[in-house]
């Protein structure tokens, strides 16, 4: 417990610390709860969620940073490996994949990954999961950027 | 009888029966009989040396002691009206004096180790004030002596008596002497050093410790003291020894390195090590910094290290299992000594 708040405090100063570092995360902690976080990321380019911005929540367990954070997308996303209800995140890194020396920054970093490399061999989204496993790549990405512009875009007037 | 005399013969030359007992023992240790005898030899001149300087009275048994082959012939002299039954008292000395002394042997024989063991220990106690810590003194100082029983039970027999006819001779000399055995053996072990009698051996290791000790660490003075004493080709050195000098070079060496190595290598390398651990974010600190747990080269403190190992036990920069137990000292040390290569070359990497 003590040493997951301190690691979260460290890795709090260090995103105060270097928050231009990397301009397509935007980290934040909750006011009250040092293991609750909100992420706000951008839309990698050249993907149907480009332009977008995408907000996380994380939830850090207490055996942080053995156990890995729970992340879900609060901004709606069609995505085969982020469940369209929900926004849970089928991401190998935040299961058995974990290793404690990621950080919520290193997270963020994996998830714009995966959003510019869907794996629909595993979907939690099957709709877009199947239209990828069928090669409907134009008719996956039309919905993913639907998508993004209804949810995912400051909207207009 | 015969077993009244020789006990009433025993407090007046205990020497003489020891010298018999003495044969008849070592006749069973595996030593070399040539390497024995030349021990006695010089034992025996060491005595005569030692023991003429206490008092006209140790003298009278240093008589004795010259000629411990003709211990019997001394004896029955000495052993007045008994005379009668000489052949059987002479049977006796081997086999019922042997006994007796062996019985009264076991008492002596702790107040002997005791003392040595004492003196010894006042050795290295005023040896090692100035020159090096204590703690690793002490630990060095219990290796000796655990690698020493082996000698000391080798040897207790014949140094048995002897010793005590030493402490006699000091008890009967004023305590000055008794400093002089303390901490002035350096020279009585140059002197006799080849002679190596048991009591001499006794403090010789004992001084030993304490004089190779500081000559691996600091003091300089007495090492050439020292290098006098034994070579390591001597043929008298004792079987113990290499093994002693072996054991605690080893720490002090490492130690050494250690010191040295580490602060070139922690200026060195100070780049390419995070200076803090990336799982905690804590501050390595130089044990932490010089562990490396995984072969992949990820590092990270050691309160870390333990929860992951309590955890799942996969190193956070690989993912692969940890491949040892977490028997943490050992593991501890393999880690250092490994890092500590890893850190030389790293060094000479980025010199190059």
């Amino acid at each position: 417990m003590q040493a997951s708040r301190a690691r979260l405090f460290k890795e709090y100063k260090e995103v105060q610390r270097e928050k231009s570092a990397d301009p397509d995360i935007q980290l934040v902690c909750d006011d009250s709860n040092i293991f609750k976080w909100n992420a706000l990321i951008k839309g990698p380019s050249e993907t149907p969620f480009e332009g977008g911005v995408f907000q996380l929540a994380f939830s850090v367990p207490e055996q942080y940073p053995l156990q890995p954070p729970q992340v879900r997308f609060l901004t709606k996303i069609f995505h085969p490996n982020v469940h369209f209800k929900t926004g849970e995140i089928c991401l190998d890194i935040l299961k058995n994949a974990w290793s404690p020396a990621w950080t919520l920054q290193s997270v963020c970093r994996a998830i714009i990954a995966l959003m510019a490399h869907p794996e629909p061999d595993s979907p939690l989204n099957c709709d877009s999961g199947n239209l990828l496993r069928s090669g409907d790549i134009r008719g996956y990405q039309s919905m993913a950027r639907m998508y993004t512009r209804l949810a995912a875009m400051p909207k207009k007037g | 009888m015969h077993s009244d005399s020789i006990a009433a013969n025993a407090s007046n030359i205990p020497t003489a029966a020891s010298n018999a007992k003495d044969f008849a023992k070592k006749k069973r240790v595996n030593r070399s009989a040539k390497l024995k005898q030349c021990k006695l030899d010089a034992r025996r001149e060491q005595w005569l040396s030692q023991v003429k300087n206490k008092s006209g009275k140790e003298e009278s048994n240093g008589g004795t002691i010259v000629q411990p082959m003709a211990t019997a012939g001394n004896r029955m002299g000495r052993a007045i009206e008994k005379l009668e039954i000489r052949p059987r008292v002479e049977e006796g000395n081997d086999g019922g004096s042997v006994h007796h002394y062996s019985d009264s042997e076991s008492p002596s024989n702790s107040p002997m180790s005791h003392t040595g063991s004492v003196l010894g220990g006042n050795d290295s106690g005023t040896n090692f004030t100035g020159s090096s810590s204590s703690s690793s003194s002490s630990s060095s100082g219990g290796c000796c002596s655990g690698s020493m029983s082996e000698e000391d039970e080798d040897g207790e027999d014949g140094c048995l008596d002897d010793w005590e006819a030493v402490a006699d001779a000091l008890a009967a000399t004023d305590e000055k002497q008794q400093l002089h055995i303390g901490t002035a053996p350096v020279d009585k072990n140059i002197a006799h050093f080849d002679s190596q009698s048991d009591v001499n051996h006794q403090t010789v290791s004992g001084i030993d410790i304490s004089k190779e000790k500081p000559e691996n660490g600091v003091s300089v003075q007495r090492a050439p003291v020292n290098c006098c004493a034994w070579r390591p080709d001597d043929a008298f050195r004792p079987q113990s020894l290499p093994n002693l000098s072996k054991q605690y070079s080893f720490p002090m060496n490492s130690d050494r390195h250690y010191g040295c190595g580490g602060s070139v290598w922690g200026c060195k390398n100070a780049a390419s090590i995070p200076k803090s651990c990336p799982i905690c974010y804590e501050d390595l600190d130089f044990t932490d910094s010089s562990f490396l747990p995984c072969s992949c080269g990820f590092r990270l403190c050691l309160f870390c290290h333990k929860r992951i190992l309590e955890e799942d036990g996969r190193c956070p920069g690989c993912r692969k299992q940890y491949n040892y137990d977490p028997v943490e000292g050992e593991a501890t040390l393999d880690g250092g000594s490994l890092t500590y290569r890893l850190g030389r070359s790293c060094s000479m990497i980025t010199r190059s």
